[in-house]
């Protein structure tokens, strides 16, 4: 529960945020961070909905190869 | 040195001059996962042991509250929603009774696994004229959006059944006993990027235990036990911070003001672990009108609240305190598997018996027993 996604914000409506990751596009809540000055193309870390914090697309695309290594770690039986 | 890759951390590790046995704990799943997918146990010098601990609130929820919401959910015209992970999580009751969430569910209640608090505030709004109930159980990442979400505002018909916790006073538990178990910290990344690292201090600054703070890359993973090995020869302490891309001093403040508007820090039950003091959310009195203990106070059961109640043969709790590691279970891959598993460990993504399990570390014990001291 406690991985966060990295996610590029899309669009900006009030305190919630389109958001794409690898061609998935999610609203995601910015209510966490509504002192960051959060605008369009900026990266977030996106933890059940809501970003956490803001990060750079160096930083965003190193989360990502994580992830993916994760994902084809798969979860087995 | 922050860019630099795992083989060349991996060799700076190496070329220490290591004592015989250093214990490094990690109090997160994520970190576990990592470790054990990037295979660090055996690339690491044989003397570094790495031990997963407190990271897994799904294996620590008390049994009394996942009961509760399976009683909730049979028992009244709500409908329960719930991190996806905890509707597998089995509780004590007979076996004709439903054992888990997705049994309840399986014998008709309206049971709906989510992904988001979000999703919650929009299938209440979406059903004005049922009671929602939202079990949330979760570590400080998962409570703070549950904090904002009641802080925007939710619809009336929403109730929380919470179990949140904090992850600090399970390693200030373990560091207070005799046998804490472990010579350096790992602490957790997205904990720290919420609630700002300094939570963390005591452990330097009380117990002289080094400690560093990590990201999710076997990179940032094996930069911040190096830190912590480089501080123990040098016998220097000091929290240092090896996620700064995200973990910033005091970390996210208004999501901790958010917090604090919605929920109190109390004493909570953990798992098989019993209580630990200021280690769990509570609603306070502001919120009050969508907590679900007040809203269904019949269902709060204190009979079942005891020390010990995992489900009978499972050591889970001994796994979260990093006493034992998940092979060392008798049932381990034998009676236990992420497709029927016995205990909590096994079910949540974040459990150390599955990670493990799934990260093909699958013989019995194969080291020597640790020393426990
Ligand atoms: S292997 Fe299964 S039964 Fe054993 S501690 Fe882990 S979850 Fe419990």
């Amino acid at each position: 529960m406690c991985l966060g996604i990295p996610m590029q914000i899309r669009s900006i409506d009030g305190y919630t945020a389109n958001c794409e990751a690898k061609g998935v596009r999610r609203d995601v809540s910015l209510f966490m961070m509504q002192d960051a000055g959060l605008q369009v193309d900026d990266y977030v870390v996106v933890h059940v909905g809501y970003a956490i914090q803001k990060i750079t697309p160096q930083e965003a695309r190193t989360a990502w190869e994580l992830y993916d290594q994760m994902l084809e770690g798969g979860t087995g039986a | 040195m922050s860019g630099d890759s795992p083989r060349q951390w991996l060799e700076r590790i190496r070329g220490l001059p290591l004592p015989e046995h250093v214990r490094i704990m990690n109090v997160c799943g994520g970190h576990e996962r990592s470790i054990t997918m990037a295979g660090l146990r055996s690339a690491l010098p044989e003397n570094i042991e790495l031990i997963p601990g407190p990271g897994c609130p799904v294996c620590i929820c008390p049994e009394e509250d996942v009961f509760e919401a399976i009683q909730l959910a049979l028992n009244e015209d709500i409908i329960l929603v719930a991190f996806g992970d905890m509707l597998r999580v089995p509780v004590n009751a007979p076996r004709k009774d439903a054992r888990s969430l997705e049994q309840a569910r399986a014998m008709g209640a309206d049971v709906r696994p989510i992904a988001s608090p979000l999703e919650a505030a929009r299938i209440a709004r979406q059903n004005p004229g049922k009671p929602v109930v939202f079990f949330a159980a979760g570590f400080e990442t998962t409570t703070a959006p549950v904090a904002a979400l009641l802080v925007e505002g939710v619809p009336d018909n929403l109730f929380v059944l919470l179990s949140g916790r904090l992850t600090w006073p399970a390693v200030a538990m373990l560091l207070d006993s005799d046998t804490p178990g472990f010579d350096a910290l790992v602490a957790p990344g997205h904990v720290s990027t919420v609630m700002g690292p300094e939570e963390w201090e005591f452990v330097v600054h009380k117990h002289s235990i080094p400690a560093a703070v990590a990201g999710f890359t076997a990179e940032s993973l094996l930069a911040a036990m190096y830190s912590t090995l480089r501080q123990l020869l040098e016998d220097h302490r000091f929290l240092d911070n090896c996620y700064p891309e995200l973990v910033q001093p005091g970390g996210n403040r208004r999501a901790r003001q958010q917090l604090h508007q919605a929920m109190d820090v109390t004493d909570a039950n953990w798992r098989g672990v019993g209580i630990i003091p200021d280690s769990g959310f509570a609603l306070n009195t502001a919120y009050t009108r969508h907590d679900a203990r007040r809203e269904f106070p019949s269902y709060a059961d204190d009979a079942r609240k005891r020390a010990g109640e995992m489900p009978p043969g499972c050591d889970c709790a001994k796994v979260v305190l990093g006493k034992i590691y998940p092979n060392e279970c008798r049932l381990f891959g034998i009676a236990c598997r992420p497709r029927h598993p016995v205990g909590p460990c096994m079910v949540s993504d974040e459990g150390a018996c599955r990670i493990w399990w799934s990260g093909g570390m699958r013989e019995p014990v194969t080291k020597p027993k640790r020393m426990m001291a």
